[in-house]
């Protein structure tokens, strides 16, 4: 590749469409990207007042509470007056230091709790103003914050205050009291609130520190039968990872509808021939053509993380979320130029981008929201941007973890699509499957390119599982555990024999048995030996997040067993593989009907193993 | 120049080139004929290096054609004009001239001077508001904006009204006479007969004929001999106060003066007729048709004979 030949096409890329847009709609647009940029972090880090104003409450200026109300914007405030409830013009009514009536309804005690948690603020805000600390705050606790476990989770029952948030701010469902979270510092001003476990659930979002909190989720811990997923989390939501998960996820939506339209146009009418016939490689054209729009990606994720940092990210770094937001931008134009390069028309292109957005945002997007409530968020290279806008500290082998399948996946599709960029393949009219196999087939040169073809595609796979990981996350765990069980077994089959398929059809392989047994074997052995190694480093690095088992049960990791089952559960996967992957590769080499057939049986196999090892590890 | 051997190209099942072998030398106008799907285009796009051929080897100016030396010398022009139509002809052959390393300087002069030979003025006018021939020029323009020694033209007038496409053959013509090697394709063997040095004539997916377009006439097409006589003879017509009788061979032309003879009568006039280009294609493309006119000529020959 030849730096100046895509430097100059990432510039014309940028200046071919200047004499085709008026200067009415550039400054639209501009002005909606300035707006956009603004906004967003404003949002981000202040929230949308979706609850400004809720409650009523009817207070004298005479009344100390009448301070803490009107500082409180959830709080309209309205003169006190005795019939002020019954008549529905207020949900609670202070006299004095009274409260004296409040409406016999959800909102009602809403208020009331709510209340509760102003007078909080407000006194601990006065505490942390007075000049002499120590007389404020006369008890010091230092927190040490651990990450919790499945297992620790699933056996919360005595509350949690150990394994709730690290900033939550919950308090304890035993009652025996949990922190507001505002500090970790021995200053002095951290504080406890003593409080014992009352109804509403401990949550309160101002002691999440700057960009809110996760309030109640202790409290949904505390019952002893919860799992720590979202559907087991109490109200209020983690509207803050929300809104910071969604301000990082939009732009890329964006841009993605542009990049694929500027791939698919080089497709249309053979537009992209005469590039290719010129001494230009294929790699500086796509290089060329892809620059402008990630580096327009990550101007916008850089606008919106320093935005968030001027507005007080307290503890961020900024430079954390923007490397892990890099695999991201690179996953969704990764999938968008494959996507592009498999559509027939602009038609087809809305649809594939309607799936790459709907798939990557639920990967991306959903956990995210969760970065605060369960290991398993950190699936999502997101989490890693919430978690460092939220000031807290992320590992290596956490932040390895979160984006390297992504990175991964980016390249492959980078490298599936080049595949397909050339002149042969980039202006026929093929379906969509076919040109996925033509994909495939191209990097077929011969069998060992099975084993290759199967370590290749495991980023894939990893991908995918995570994306099923994400979209399950959110239902009972009694549905989700199976489901995720024969997702994984489809993906991996589809995944080991697909290409053996490819091959099949192109004549890249001989349609015999022997032929079949043998690139399904190395199929299997290549997609064993990729996945193991996934492990190993994930060993090596240590401290594997729990999420591992979660979604990678049946890699092999599991509780301590004697040496002859862990030898027997590491080579079973290989038998595993071998077998199912030849399986497909028989009915591959026989017709289509038989690669169906054969891939089912395959299915079939693998669920039956997984359901075996998930039976035997979870006992 | 250019040195193709046992080219051939598979999609598949299909072979859409089967084992050519032909070379061009530096300033030869190179024809390519054939009908539809006879492996033309494909044939050329190996050569521009567009597409990788399944067997063979094709060689410009001594190179490979996917080593960028070899495309700087080369200036492809496919069948369709696919122009970036947001584009204007000056900044659509500017960037192009980039991509060829040809200096910014160099390149000015040579577009504007290509442009001003092709007669193409609104030069900063959208690509997409342009008419189809105005089109083909700016195509011809980027073809050599890289002054290339080998111009591959894949039916340079296909589709324009008649004035254009003969403004692109005279041109096509000048660029030839100027020394450039060209390699060309079209439907329009007219256009082919007056530009071509050598031609040949694919039929699906293999070249059937080559060379010289009088060698392929003589091997081929057909002589025919109209004989004019002062006296009627059998199988003459009358036309213009002579009898005329068209054979296509000697032999029968001698049968004509013989029988004339006999009938106290002379030869007028003999004048031959060479077949045509399209004449030639078609009794390559299919043989059954030669046969029958080669038939259908020694009937005639039978039948002066009796």
């Amino acid at each position: 590749m030849e730096l100046r030949k895509f430097l100059r096409i990432a510039r014309w890329e940028v200046t071919k469409n200047a004499g085709g847009i008026d200067r009415r709609t550039a400054a639209i647009t501009v002005g909606a990207l300035v707006v956009l940029g603004v906004l967003a972090p404003l949002i981000a880090s202040q929230g949308v007042a979706l609850d400004s104003g809720i409650y009523r409450a009817g207070v004298d200026e005479s009344s100390p509470y009448h301070e803490v109300l009107t500082d409180d914007a959830t709080f309209a405030v309205h003169p006190a007056s005795s019939d002020a409830v019954e008549e529905g013009r207020v949900d609670i009514l202070i006299e004095g230091t009274e409260v004296v009536d409040w409406a016999d309804s959800a909102k009602g005690r809403a208020a009331l709790a709510e209340l509760r948690s102003a007078v909080q603020r407000f006194n601990d805000q006065l505490m942390g103003q007075d000049p002499n600390q120590t007389a404020a705050s006369p008890v010091s606790v230092t927190l040490r914050y651990v990450e919790r476990s499945l297992a620790t989770t699933q056996s919360a029952g005595d509350g949690g205050a150990d394994s709730g948030g690290s900033d939550d701010g919950g308090t304890g469902g035993d009652g025996t009291g949990g922190t507001d979270g505002s500090s970790g510092s021995s200053d002095g001003s951290d504080t406890t609130d003593g409080t014992t476990g009352d109804t509403d659930g401990g949550g309160d979002d101002s002691g999440g520190g700057p960009l809110g909190g996760l309030g109640g989720l202790a409290g949904g811990l505390g019952d002893g039968g919860t799992s720590g997923a979202p559907s087991d989390i109490a109200p209020p939501f983690p509207f803050g990872s929300l809104v910071l998960a969604f301000v990082f996820v939009l732009p890329l939506n964006f841009v993605i509808q542009a990049y694929g339209s500027t791939i698919l146009s080089e497709r249309i009418n053979r537009r992209g021939e005469l590039m290719l016939v010129s001494p230009v490689s294929r790699g500086d054209i796509i290089v060329g053509k892809t620059l402008p729009y990630f580096l327009g990606a990550m101007f916008f994720e850089g606008l919106i993380t320093v935005g968030l940092l001027t507005l007080g990210a307290e503890g961020a770094t900024g430079w954390i979320s923007l490397l892990a937001v890099t695999p991201l931008v690179l996953l969704f134009l990764g999938a968008t130029f494959l996507g592009a390069m498999f559509a027939r028309s602009f038609k087809e292109l809305t649809f594939v981008t309607v799936t790459i957005t709907v798939a990557l945002t639920s990967f991306a997007f959903v956990p995210a929201i969760f970065t605060d409530v369960t290991p398993i968020a950190l699936i999502s290279p997101l989490t890693i941007v919430v978690r460092d806008l939220q000031g807290q500290a992320i590992s290596l082998v956490e932040f390895g973890f979160s984006t390297l399948p992504a990175m991964l996946t980016a390249i492959v599709t980078f490298g599936l699509g080049a595949g397909l960029y050339r002149e042969e393949d980039m202006f026929t009219q093929r379906p969509i499957p076919l040109k996925a196999l033509d994909a495939l087939s191209g990097r077929i040169k011969r069998r060992s390119s099975a084993a290759k073809l199967s370590i290749l595609l495991l980023p894939f796979v990893f991908v995918t599982e995570l994306i099923a990981v994400a979209m399950l996350f959110a239902v009972p765990q009694s549905f989700a555990l199976p489901a995720i069980l024969i997702v994984v077994a489809v993906v991996e089959e589809l995944a080991k024999s697909i290409h053996l398929y490819a091959g099949f059809v192109h004549r890249k392989y001989v349609r015999t048995t022997r032929n079949a047994v043998i690139v399904g074997s190395l199929s299997g052995l290549g997609f064993f030996l990729a996945e193991k190694v996934s492990l190993v480093v994930q060993l090596l690095g240590g401290d594997i997040p729990d999420v591992e088992q979660a979604a990678f049960l049946t890699g092999g990791a599991g509780p301590a067993v004697s040496a002859l089952v862990a030898i027997a559960l590491l080579l079973a996967p290989l038998a595993l593989h071998a077998v199912t992957a030849t399986a497909s590769a028989i009915g591959a080499a026989r017709s289509r009907r038989g690669y169906v057939v054969g891939l089912t049986v395959a299915i079939g196999i693998h669920l039956a193993y997984n359901l075996t090892v998930v039976s035997f590890v979870v006992g | 120049m250019i040195e193709v051997r046992d080219l051939r190209k598979e999609y598949g099942d299909f072979a859409a080139v089967q084992g050519s072998t032909f070379s061009v030398e530096r300033g030869e106008v190179f024809g390519i004929i054939g009908p539809n799907g006879a492996g033309k285009t494909t044939t050329l796009k190996m050569l521009a290096g567009l597409i990788e051929p399944t067997e063979g080897t094709v060689q410009v100016a001594g190179l490979d054609t996917d080593d960028a030396d070899m495309k700087r010398q080369l200036g492809f022009l496919p069948e369709e004009s696919p122009l970036y139509e947001e584009m204007t002809p000056v900044s659509y052959l500017s960037f192009f001239a980039d991509l060829y390393d040809v200096p910014k300087n160099v390149a000015t002069r040579r577009m504007h001077e290509t442009l001003d030979r092709l007669d193409l003025d609104h030069r900063d006018r959208q690509l997409g508001d342009m008419s189809k021939g105005m089109k083909r020029k700016v195509a011809i323009a980027r073809s050599l904006i890289n002054d290339p020694d080998v111009l591959v033209y894949d039916e340079p007038a296909s589709g324009l009204d008649p004035l254009t496409t003969n403004f692109i053959i005279d041109f096509t013509t000048e660029l030839a006479e100027e020394g450039k090697t060209i390699v060309f394709s079209a439907h329009n063997l007219f256009h082919v007969q007056s530009i071509c040095d050598r031609v040949a004539i694919m039929n699906e997916g293999a070249i059937v004929a080559r060379g010289p377009l009088s060698k392929l006439r003589e091997e081929h097409g057909e002589t025919t001999y109209h004989v004019y006589t002062s006296v009627e003879v059998p199988g003459s017509v009358r036309e213009n106060g002579s009898y005329k009788r068209s054979v296509t061979s000697m032999q029968a032309v001698e049968q004509t003066r013989e029988a004339a003879a006999d009938r106290d009568g002379t030869v007028i006039d003999i004048r031959t007729e060479e077949s045509s280009l399209e004449e030639v294609f078609l009794n390559v493309a299919n043989p059954d048709r030669a046969g029958t006119a080669s038939s259908t000529a020694d009937e005639r020959s039978a039948d002066s004979e009796a």
